[in-house]
This record gives C-alpha cells, structure tokens and sequence, in this order.
C-alpha cells in the first residue's frame, strides 16, 4: 500500500530524471541517426536530422569497407586486435590485482601500507608520463610493435586500480575467518582460492567491467606501440575522422563508432547491475 | 661463402658513403626498402599516399608505411618511441619548424647530393626551402603545398548583394561584407570553430595588411614589430571578421557549414585551398562558390605556405638507403607531385610544374599563380595556424592568444597585442 502524499513527489523524480535521460542521450540519439544518413545528406543538411532513406551501407562500410592507407578492411580486424589485447589484459590485471588485494588486507606483513601505497600511486600517474618508460621497457624487453607488449602494459598499469579494489572490497571480510583457516591447515593460496575468490563475485565484476572499458577505449598507448595492421579499433576510429583535407565522413563514423562501442555495452548489459553494489561495498571501509 | 661476403662488404662501403653515386650503386644490387610513418590514413590523404606507394612499388621497391592515425601528438610521440627504440622509419611526415627541431634528436640523411643532381633547389620557394635544410643541408623534402588564406565566395551570396567584383584587398573586403549584410546574408563571414580556424583569421589579416611585418613579428617574433601598428591593424580586422561570423559554432570544423556558405547564408571563407575538394567532395558544384588569393592591401597576392613533407632518417642497411634515395627521387619527381596534388587538391612544391592542363581546378591554377606572383614579389610567408612559423610550443601559445580574442568579444586590438607579446615572451 503506497501513501498517498508520496505521489507528487514521485512524479517530480521521474520527470526530473526523465529529462537528465534525454539530455544524456541525446548525443546517442543524433549519432544513431547520422549512422544511417549518407553522407551528403549530411553535408548539404545538417547534422542534426532524420534520415531520408535508411543508409544500411554505413554499417557495411564501417564494418569491412573504409580504407586505413592502404589497407581497406573496414574496423573488422582492429576490432580483432583490440579483443587480443583487451581480453588477457583484463583477466591478468583482475587476478593479479585480487591476489595483491588480498595480501595486503589480510596478510598484514611489515611495510603492506606502503607497498599498497605505492601500488595506487600508478592511479595518479598521467599517461604521458609513462610513455617513455614504456617504450625503454618495451625495447629492452623487444615488445614494441606486438600486441603482447600491449597486454603486459595494461596488466601492469592496471593493477593500480584492480589492488585498491580489492583490498577495499577485502579489508572488510573477518579476520577469524583467516585465521580458522589457517589453523585448519590452508595456506596463502589455498585460502584465497577456497574461501576468498567465492566471496569476490562483486567486486571481480567491478573490476572487469573497468578495466575492460578502459583498456578496449585506450588510445595513445595504442597507437603509439603498435604499426600498420596492428593498431587497435580506437586507431581505426581516429583515422577515419582525423582527415582534416576532407568532408568529415558523419555517416560511416557514426556507425563504426556504434560497432566499436558493442562489446563495452555488452559487458555493461551483462554486469552492470553488480557494478554500482560493487563499487559501493568497496567504499563502506 | 665468400662471394656474399664481397657484395655485403661492397654495400655497407656504399653505405658508409651515403652520397647519390654509393645510392645508385647500393640501388642496383638490393631490393630498395622504405618504412615510412605518416598521419596519412584517410580520404584523399589515404588515397594519395597510397598512389605513392603503388609507384614506388612500380619502380621495383618494398613499401611499408605504417599510418598513425590521429593528429600531429600521436605521430611524433610514435616516432619518439622508434627513435629511442632504435628503430626509426627511413623517412616520416614531418613538416616545419618541427624538421630543425627534430633532426637535432637522431642522425638524418645528407640529402644534398640528390637534391643537387634533381636541381631541386631552383624550383622551391626559397622560405620553404630555408625550413627543409636546417644547418644547410637538405634532410627533408616537401611534397605539396596550401595556401591557408584563399578566399571563397559564396555566388548565392554574392547574387543577394549583387556584387560581381571578387574583393582584393581587406579595405573591398569590408564593403562587400557590409553590402552582403544589408542584403540579407545573415553572416557575410563563413567559419568554422576550431584552433586553426582562429588562427587562420589571424594569419591572414597580418599577412594581407603587411607581408613584411608578417615575416618580422609572426616568423622572426622581432619584439618591435610584434607591438607595431600592423599587429594591431590585423587584430582590428579580425573583430570585424568575427562581427560577421556566426558565434554559435563550438568547436565545429568549418566544413560543417559549408551547406549553408553555398546556400548564400554566408557569404565569404578564408580557408586552405583543401577546401575546394572538401566542397567537390560533399557535392556541390564549381558553380556554387569562386576562389580567389586571400585579401591583399598592395594588391598583389600573399601567401600563407602550408606544405607537407617527409625527413629522411639514417638508417644502416643498405636496402633501406637504396629506398630512401628512391623515395627522395620520386619525390621531387613532377609527374609525381602532379599525380598527388591532383588527388589532394593541393598544389605542387615545384614552381616550374604547368597546371594548365587536364586534371587541375580553376582553384589550385589560380593558388599556384597566387605562388608564383607572391614568392616573385616576395609576399610568400609561412603560415603560422598550421604549424609551419614557429615550433609547436609557440604556436600554440600564441594561438591561445587568437582564440580567446575571437571568442571574446570585450578584447580590444590594444590588449590583444599586449597579450600577443606576452604569450611569446612567456613561451620562448
């Protein structure tokens, strides 16, 4: 049974929160529907538009149509590439991130502030900072230009953000649970394997969804330690709308832009109801 | 076995060399290579750079350009980490001031020799010449060349306010907008809303009021003319441009509102020659608009130099070297600098090319005679908004300085040139 009272105000919130909707999407809506305008549709209108007649081809286009130099397949194997890098990176930096989590929230050892400390500190670091360390580290290491040196940069710098996670997320577990562990017998894995990785649903989904947007959405890294047919799909976007001698391609850049933007959402769709409990059972400590 | 070893020896020797005899030499023994690295990725850029590489394949070569895609940041920070990795490109896009300022960072190619036995040199306007051989020696080559200040003028505009007389200098200019106004244009003035659009508007009034001052202030930033009555002439030019302007353009590119330049909405542009392609491009006809040099107070035609260009890096072997005296060749060739301007829209570095024939626009003949008259009288100077005056750092100070007082109309001239001088006082 609702109170009455209730009622005005409720119509007030959804109103309100209706029209933050629209302004929000609003954007969305304008490149939905330039992805199907042609472009000199676009051109001799305006970008602000329905579309005449359904231009499908945008998609066909974007997909594994528009040349980047000399090499015409479309946003496809970038697409491909990006997958190749976003997805071991991901799971690397989520278990790695989980098991420094764990460590210094509840095996406290001599100096675990300050390893944390530190660890987090990557979080501040500008990304223009790192690039030349990187590239010493890659050319020393012989990964510039592959895609594995990609995977070793997001795994490392996304243990930052994955350790402060975690060890948020962990430091509220009991520590009797630990130590009923231990004198049954389990050891440092054992225990993180058993007991606590089943208690971490929430913020390994957390921590998935984050690293995985931003490592999929990452551009200068990207395109700075890769070449040709290797580049991420972020560098196959820039290309097709950074020509400066050339009519902006509205309607091909919208639709590829929707087609790069499909795994993010997907992940989003699939966990984005754990992600706000996640981030907030992080916070409570 | 021995006799690899000879033919190895023989062209690391060649090599070591690294003039155009141990070049044709080290030509006829390997496979000539070239990685390049270039921002060339898209359109007609993508499409001419592509075309390139076809020829270079053609005259038996292996083309390897990796594009990075993006802007100017992305592609130097990609080259940066080549260098340091040891592995630079045997030639990148690179272009300016930014030509010096690199080749100080790693070892380029002496390129003296080819440039000698092509007779380059007589053909290339001296100033762009002057920025491809830092410390006298030629280490990078142009490829094409824009004008940042052509005019472009709306024919529906120009029918509204019945005017037939294409403006020549700010003062023609002026009137025209203003006849433009009281007939109906809502703005004479057809913009864009980026950095370089801003610029732009500048560059163009200082070079049209005074070449020299120009060349003084903007090029050698001399202190005197950089406070001279021409500075503040141009930044009174450009606030009655931006009278004439449409404010609400964000940071939109200026094609955005090209539909309604042709539809007589607005009437004039000062924009790059690319712009003619840009309009071909979106469908419109050559009837639709007229192209003309940029405003010139003494009547004859300035020109703000735009041109792209690649930088040779040393590299040790051979089939790399035999590729880049390959490239350095094809380059200055005209067949082969017709072949992309035509593709680009731009017009060719050489001065001694002839436009009249099939494949040219009425627009890049009129910008290479606009070239040819400018560097005669010697009005050709470097553009400052497309970064090819100053090195990075002050180009973008002093622009922060042009985009501020476009977008804010309460400046006045005298503060903008206070301001002008403070940004490359602080900068340099």
């Amino acid at each position: 049974m609702r109170d009455r009272s209730f009622v005005p105000s409720r119509i007030l919130i959804y109103l309100s929160v209706s029209l933050i909707a629209v302004a929000y999407l609003a954007p969305l809506v304008v490149v939905v529907l330039n992805s199907l305008r042609t472009n000199e549709e676009i051109a001799q209108g305006s970008m602000i538009g329905w579309p005449q007649h359904l231009a499908w081809s945008n998609y066909a286009k974007a997909w594994s149509g528009f040349c980047v130099a000399e090499t015409c397949a479309g946003i496809r194997p970038y697409m491909l590439n990006s997958a190749l890098v976003t997805i071991p990176a991901t799971i690397f930096s989520t278990l790695l991130g989980a098991v420094a989590g764990y460590a210094v929230s509840l095996w406290r050892f001599r100096g675990d502030n300050w390893i944390y400390g530190i660890v987090t500190l990557g979080l501040f670091l500008p990304q223009q900072m790192r690039l030349l360390p990187w590239t010493i580290v890659l050319r020393d290491t012989g990964l510039i230009n592959t895609l594995t040196g990609l995977v070793l940069i997001h795994t490392i710098q996304g243990l930052s953000f994955t350790t402060l996670f975690c060890r948020n997320y962990y430091i509220a577990i009991p520590h009797e649970l630990i130590r009923a562990a231990r004198i049954d017998g389990a050891g440092f894995f054992r225990i993180f394997w058993r007991i606590i990785l089943p208690l971490s649903a929430p913020i390994l989904i957390v921590t998935v969804i984050w690293q995985f947007t931003h490592i999929w959405n990452e551009f200068l890294y990207g395109v700075t330690f890769t070449t040709g047919q290797q580049q991420p799909v972020t560098a196959a976007l820039i290309a097709l709308s950074a020509a400066i001698a050339d009519i902006p391609q509205h309607g091909v850049q919208s639709a590829a832009v929707i087609i790069a933007a499909l795994p993010t959402l997907l992940i989003y769709l699939l966990g984005g109801r754990y992600f706000v409990r996640g981030l907030t059972a992080g916070a409570v400590k | 076995m021995p006799i690899t070893t000879t033919r190895r020896r023989l062209l690391a020797g060649s090599a070591a060399a690294l003039a155009l005899p141990a070049f044709a030499r080290a030509q006829g023994a390997v496979k000539p290579r070239l990685t390049a690295i270039s921002q060339w990725s898209a359109g007609s850029d993508g499409a001419a750079i592509t075309a390139l590489g076809k020829k270079f394949e053609e005259k038996g070569g292996v083309w390897q350009h990796s594009p990075v895609p993006g802007f100017t940041t992305e592609m130097m920070n990609k080259l940066r980490a080549q260098i340091i990795a040891g592995d630079p490109p045997a030639c990148s896009q690179l272009k300016g001031p930014e030509i010096a300022a690199w080749s100080k960072i790693a070892p380029t190619v002496d390129l003296d020799a080819v440039v000698a036995a092509a007779g380059y040199e007589k053909v290339v306007a001296p100033d762009l010449a002057k920025l491809h051989k830092p410390g006298g020696k030629w280490i990078a080559l142009p490829l094409q060349i824009y004008s940042t200040n052509m005019l472009f003028l709306s024919r529906r505009a120009m029918d509204k306010a019945k005017a037939d007389k294409v403006p020549v200098t700010w003062a023609d200019f002026n009137d025209l907008a203003e006849k433009m106004k009281a007939s109906g244009v809502t703005f004479p003035v057809a913009n864009g809303g980026t950095r370089a659009d801003d610029g732009q508007k500048f560059e163009a009034s200082l070079a049209g009021i005074s070449p020299t001052a120009y060349r003084a202030a903007i090029m050698n930033l001399d202190k005197k003319a950089l406070e001279g009555p021409e500075i503040k002439a141009a930044f009174a030019q450009v606030r009655k441009i931006t009278n004439w302007m449409d404010p609400n353009v964000g940071a939109q590119p200026y094609a955005t509102n090209l539909k309604r330049f042709v539809d007589g909405d607005m009437g004039m542009m000062i924009m790059g020659g690319w712009a003619q392609g840009v309009l071909r491009n979106a469908g419109f006809k050559f009837d639709d608009f007229m192209i003309a040099p940029g405003p010139s107070d003494n009547g004859k035609p300035v020109f703000l130099l735009n041109a792209d260009a690649f930088i040779f890096w040393q590299r040790k072997e051979p089939d790399l070297q035999a590729g880049q005296a390959l490239m350095a060749q094809l380059v200055m060739d005209p067949a082969i600098q017709t072949m992309y301007s035509q593709i680009t829209g731009s017009i060719p570095v050489r001065t001694d090319v002839d436009l009249s024939g099939e494949g040219w626009s009425d627009g890049q003949r009129r910008t290479a005679a606009a070239l040819k008259d400018a560097v005669a009288n010697n009005q050709a100077v470097l553009s400052l908004a497309h970064n090819m005056a100053q090195e990075n750092g002050l180009t973008a100070a002093m622009i922060d300085v042009f985009t501020e007082y476009v977008k804010n109309k309460t400046i006045t001239p005298d503060q903008a040139v206070t301001r002008l001088a403070e940004a490359v006082e602080g900068a340099r």
